[in-house]
């Protein structure tokens, strides 16, 4: 009876497994104009945030969260979402809005273009013919 | 009173003259053309010329860089912009935000063009969910956008092979020029790639071709000069390949069935007038005579 503490070992072992098998696989840059991360691996799916080009965007590995080979498992900020593996880049990327800064905030984008303009980026189907 | 602050204020001053006169004094001591040699010596004076060269080219970097900020982008960077910008805009218009059906583009698309020698081209297809706009193709940088009507697609029960020859004649259509062209104009050849430091960028430059975007995509469209040269690019590109040849004179007597016995699309022929003629173009017997 006095061993009831011995039924709570494998809950705590659990628990560390689960805090502990995750893991960040490193910091990309988003490549696209705008963009957003996603509540789920859909690209019609609900939107957490809008991100634009050039912002870091943490990889993470976890055993909990599937994303399928299309999209990675990220966190921004507080957020926690996906976004398409091929928006991501290794590099700082050379963005539009980096490259003429006077003349892309003169068009002061309102919240609806911020909006649809990273909503656009996954609806396209992308792809490039092969080198002869 | 009176005289005890003069003399407080002559004492301050005389205190003032001769530190600058100690200053003074330790300048005198300090021989500069002895210590020259010394610098000389050390290669200190060489340093220093070339740490003055070195500021002095980053000054000039800090103003290239500076300048830079205030550039226009290129004609092909703002075409890629206003594009996508202009789908931005329009985007509940032409309602492109929506769970789209899977025909498959991404491979069938690129595998038409490469049977074709279509090699090294940058695409990206748009499917919108309206019939108002049947089909399109925007300038991108370095890249084609094509857009294209589900509904259509779903009303002419197209193949996967259908939609790619449409998406082949609108890459073709574009690649022609006839869009640029026609949505042109002098503001964009004056200012494309200037620099506009010391002023405010002309947004006028920008919301014109938004302008001319609506105008060629919504009525203007294609006349049967270009309609004819359109046609008989995508007759030579086809020529070789007879199984898409034949699908592709198929899907213009489709399309032509279809939109004269459509009202909903009845606009589609001003804009790229006419799949009758099309027909015309592409059949043997008129290649004959």
């Amino acid at each position: 009876m006095s061993m009831w503490w011995m039924l709570l070992v494998p809950i705590l072992a659990q628990a560390e497994t689960v805090a502990t098998d995750e893991k960040v696989v490193g910091v990309f840059y988003y490549s696209p104009i705008f963009g957003h991360v996603h509540q789920s691996a859909v690209r019609i799916s609900p939107s957490l945030t809008t991100i634009q080009c050039s912002h870091p965007v943490k990889v993470i590995e976890s055993s909990k969260v599937s994303a399928g080979p299309e999209w990675a498992y990220v966190q921004v900020a507080d957020h926690r979402g996906f976004v398409l593996r091929e928006f991501l880049a290794e590099n700082r990327p050379d963005c539009f809005q980096g490259k003429y800064p006077k003349f892309f905030d003169a068009f002061n984008l309102d919240l609806s273009d911020l909006y649809y303009w990273g909503r656009l980026g996954d609806q396209y189907i992308q792809g490039e013919t092969r080198v002869k | 009173m009176k005289w005890l602050l003069i003399t407080m204020i002559y004492f301050s001053g005389a205190q003032a003259q001769t530190e600058k006169l100690q200053e003074e004094k330790e300048l005198e001591v300090v021989d500069f053309s002895s210590i020259k040699k010394v610098l000389q010596q050390d290669g200190l004076d060489e340093a220093a010329k070339k740490k003055e060269t070195e500021v002095k080219i980053l000054k000039r970097v800090q103003v290239k860089v500076e300048a830079q900020r205030y550039l226009y982008p290129t004609e092909s960077e703002l075409f890629g912009f206003v594009s996508e910008y202009w789908l931005v805009k329009n985007a509940q218009l032409l309602s492109w935000d929506f769970e789209k059906p899977d025909y498959g583009l991404e491979r069938n698309f690129g595998a038409t063009m490469e049977s074709l020698g279509f090699y090294q081209k940058r695409y990206k297809i748009l499917l919108v969910n309206t019939p108002s706009l049947v089909r399109t193709a925007l300038p991108g940088d370095g890249e084609v956008i094509l857009l294209l009507s589900v509904p259509f697609i779903r009303s002419l029960d197209l193949s996967k092979l259908e939609i790619s020859l449409i998406l082949l004649e609108d890459y073709v259509r574009l690649e022609q020029g006839y869009f640029k062209k026609a949505v042109s104009t002098e503001k964009l050849a004056k200012l494309a790639g200037t620099n506009f430091q010391g002023g405010k960028p002309d947004v006028g430059l920008v919301e014109e071709l938004l302008r001319n975007y609506s105008r060629q995509v919504n009525e203007r469209g294609y006349n049967f000069q270009q309609q004819f040269e359109v046609t008989k690019k995508m007759d030579a590109f086809l020529k070789s390949n007879p199984e898409l040849w034949n699908a592709y004179y198929r899907l213009i007597g489709k399309i032509d069935k279809f939109v004269k016995s459509n009202t909903q699309y009845k606009d589609y022929v001003k804009l790229y007038p006419s799949p009758e003629m099309q027909l015309k173009w592409l059949s043997p017997e008129e290649k004959v005579h």
